[in-house]
């Protein structure tokens, strides 16, 4: 039961006289005051973020709103900024370029996000698992290593990793297709299947990685695992760590079928990190640049030309920072909904 | 009285050729001694060789040069910003496909308001009819007005592996593009080495060096006379359709090469020759990259049916209308002085090319660099156009790279990819008034 308190005013409140003589109620709960060195506190925190998040973003709002092209500037300062409304806006719905790249976002977020999701809780639970104390320290630690690696050079490490020529992937494929050779003799029947289907696969025995318009988003694809599985793993581990001992014990004596310890007992505690890592790596590969804008600059043909990397054309090199500005908001409008979409069907609280 | 006049004018006329006569650098820059002038460089040749020379000009002015070096890519972007928001770049470096909205959009002092504003610290001996015609045209000048003299100057030259050709029974360089694909390339495609490497990598790559470089030659162009696209025209889908058969006789992924991807191809014997920008000549002589350094021949670009049209490309340097009057002067004595006469030659020795004829007239000079000469005979016979040096570039260089790669890719034929960047171009120039008189029909 809960106690039901007496409402603030009423005539059992012990009264005090004012400074005028007046008798004023004393209230029950003392209203919280905050001391001017709070907010001396507070304010450069809150003064950064307004200056480095909000203003920017109503900037971007006004300028979605108005024509702004960096080359009028001149003619602006004398006549002002044409306002256009939502014309901006409108604009995109008649952008193929636009319309494409962002279907092809979304191609790459269904692919890419549960490829990261599935290889971070395998990642997790292999970690999670007891015993071998040292080797998994050297694997969380080396987890890390992608994940500080800067995004434009792990663009420039794949391009150079799968460079048709001399790239280090081709190498190992040539060693590979070696071995199958030198082997080939004693594998009759299976080299046959094998040799078959791989001289279907690479014609020349030299992949074309960044020149065919489907290994270039498989490519891309690649670099993102690599280094985005590790954020997915590290974050389900902690998550795992915050099942209670006890109970993980309980269930294993119950059942000795992992998945059923991981779908009953792991994974209820494991749901707001999942919610985290949906949320963070969808932001992440709607607004995704430099792995792309330096692998392959969106090419070949517009293979790889993912939402940013066309955003950032229209804002930079066409230098429409109107249309650029309206496709950024469209891209957070986005965001946000695929965010409380996340959180409405899959965060749960223990 | 008369005798008086007479000594007057005389003592005159000889003080003003005595002034003449005594112009210099320091006399000229002392009032502007101390004037910051800042600019964008590039981490290429040419602005590794000016660097080189900075300090004489520091030590001699008194002015101070601040440069950042910046990719290319970014280049623009960063200009335009710093323009239009009056940041502090007192120099424009202005690529040949800016000018025009470096020049509309006011940005970019003309030569000859600077000339007006400040005479004292014009060189009588700067001469600008001294540079090369067409590059002064192409890279420095918009609809009839001169902004800055060329500097970073470069065209499109043919390199070749002498020993690849002289193995496959040839002893000098096609001539032809007819010869190119029909004489050379079967005889120098075997064995995983390649005939030719076209870096077509999508973006400027794609859109400058590969895609247009199959038009001129051919007698086709982008635009017609009235701005209509022209791709469509025979002569245009002649030369789109050459690229296409020549690219058997090149290395897989062609379409992901980009321009270090090309030069090391060369560089390291796996193609045979290549059509790149003069620049890239220090790179394959610098036997740190290259494994041809002693078989490295230089030529013209190869000949097309309607002549020898190369690629052209370089920028200008040019006074930006933002800086005050002092930056104003001293940015125009740095710009003189890098672009002037008196260090053309050491500007050449350092790794930069000179965009004066009278620098080459130096039999020494062309000796000790072998694609100077190719060099100058292709500025010759260049287009200034080439490329369009509208404002609209910026737009039309996106629609060409991805329809011109898809092409490459034949995710789509010739004839459609034409189409498609034919009517996405008019649709810009439309917007951009220029079939309804509200924009001069410029180039």
């Amino acid at each position: 039961m809960i106690e039901q308190r007496p409402p603030a005013n009423t005539s059992t409140d012990p009264v005090k006289p004012s400074r005028k003589g007046k008798l004023m109620p004393i209230r029950a709960v003392p209203r919280k005051t905050y001391s001017s060195g709070v907010i001396f506190f507070l304010a450069p925190a809150v003064i950064v973020l307004l200056a480095v998040g909000i203003f920017p973003l109503l900037f971007a709002v006004w300028n979605s709103m108005h024509e702004f092209i960096l080359s009028r500037a001149r003619i602006y300062a004398a006549h002002g900024q044409p306002f256009l409304w939502f014309q901006n806006y409108l604009g995109l719905v008649n952008d193929a370029g636009f319309r494409e790249s962002l279907f092809r976002t979304f191609v790459f977020l269904l692919i890419n996000l549960p490829i990261q999701l599935v290889l971070g809780l395998l990642i997790a639970l292999l970690l999670h698992k007891v015993g071998h104390e040292w080797l998994k320290n050297i694997c969380r630690v080396s987890l890390v290593i992608p994940l500080a690696t800067t995004l434009a050079v792990v663009g420039l490490m794949g391009r150079l990793m799968f460079n048709s020529s001399f790239g280090v992937v081709n190498y190992a494929v040539a060693t590979v297709i070696s071995l199958f050779h030198s082997i080939g003799p004693l594998l009759q029947g299976h080299f046959q299947v094998l040799h078959g289907f791989w001289r279907h696969v690479v014609p020349s025995n030299m992949i074309d990685w960044l020149g065919n318009p489907n290994l270039a988003f498989a490519t891309v694809s690649i670099m993102d695992c690599w280094q985005w599985t590790p954020f997915c793993a590290l974050v389900l581990l902690s998550s795992l760590t915050l099942v209670p001992p006890e109970i993980e014990e309980a269930a294993k004596l119950e059942t000795d079928r992992w998945w059923q310890v991981l779908w009953r007992v792991q994974l209820p505690f494991m749901l707001p990190g999942i919610t985290a890592i949906l949320i963070l790596r969808t932001a992440d590969i709607l607004k995704m640049f430099d792995v792309v804008y330096t692998m392959t600059q969106g090419g070949p043909g517009n293979a790889t030309d993912l939402i940013s990397v066309y955003v950032q054309r229209v804002g930079f090199r066409q230098v429409d920072q109107g249309v650029a500005s309206a496709q950024a908001i469209v891209l957070l409008i986005i965001t946000i909904i695929l965010s409380r979409i996340y959180i409405r069907y899959f965060y749960r609280e223990i | 009285m008369r005798r008086f006049f007479c000594n007057f004018i005389f003592l005159l006329l000889s003080a003003s050729t005595q002034f003449a006569g005594a112009w210099s650098l320091e006399e000229a820059a002392k009032p502007y001694s101390g004037t910051e002038v800042s600019m964008i460089f590039l981490d290429r040749p040419g602005y590794n060789a000016i660097i080189k020379l900075l300090p004489d000009f520091e030590k001699r002015t008194g002015i101070k040069i601040k440069y950042q070096i910046v990719p290319y890519e970014n280049t623009r972007e960063k200009e335009e910003l710093d323009f239009s928001s009056n940041g502090e770049l007192t120099v424009a470096l202005v690529d040949l496909v800016w000018i025009g909205e470096f020049a509309e959009a006011g940005w970019i002092v003309p030569f000859e308001e600077i000339k007006k504003k400040y005479p004292d610290i014009i060189d009588p001996n700067f001469d600008i009819n001294d540079f090369i015609p067409l590059i002064l045209n192409a890279f420095g000048t918009w609809q009839g007005k001169v902004y800055g003299p060329p500097f970073d100057n470069y065209s499109g030259l043919l390199y070749y592996n002498k020993d690849m050709l002289k193995e496959a029974g040839f002893d000098k360089p096609p001539e032809t593009w007819d010869e190119l694909i029909n004489t050379y390339a079967p005889k120098l495609t075997k064995n995983s080495k390649y005939a030719f490497a076209l870096q077509s990598r999508r973006g400027e790559t794609q859109s400058c060096d590969s895609f247009m470089r199959f038009l001129w030659p051919w007698g086709g162009s982008l635009l017609d006379a009235k701005f209509h696209s022209n791709l469509g025209n025979p002569k245009s889908q002649e030369g789109l359709n050459f690229r296409q058969s020549l690219e058997k006789y090149m290395p897989p992924g062609i379409v992901d090469y980009d321009h270090s991807d090309a030069v090391n191809a060369l560089a390291q014997g796996n193609v045979a020759m290549i059509t790149e920008w003069s620049a890239f000549y220090s790179t394959l002589v610098d036997p740190k990259n290259s494994k041809i350094v002693d078989k490295l021949g230089v030529a013209p670009e190869p000949k097309g049916p309607d002549g020898r049209k190369p690629a052209l490309g370089g920028f200008s340097l040019a006074v930006a209308s933002q800086a005050n009057d002092k930056q104003k002067a001293a940015a125009w004595l740095f710009i003189q002085w890098a672009t002037g006469k008196e260090i053309g030659k050491q500007y050449v020795e350092a790794g930069g090319i000179s965009g004066r004829q009278s620098t080459y007239k130096d039999p020494a000079l062309l000796a000790k660099y072998p694609f100077i000469q190719p060099m100058l005979d292709s500025w010759q016979q260049g287009v200034p156009e080439y490329r369009p040096r509208f404002s609209e570039w910026s737009k039309l260089t996106d629609i060409i790279a991805e329809w011109g790669t898809k092409m490459m890719l034949n995710q789509v034929s010739v004839k459609q990819g034409s189409d498609e960047i034919g009517t996405r171009t008019e649709a810009v120039l439309k917007d951009a008034g220029y079939y309804d008189g509200k924009k001069p029909l410029a180039q």
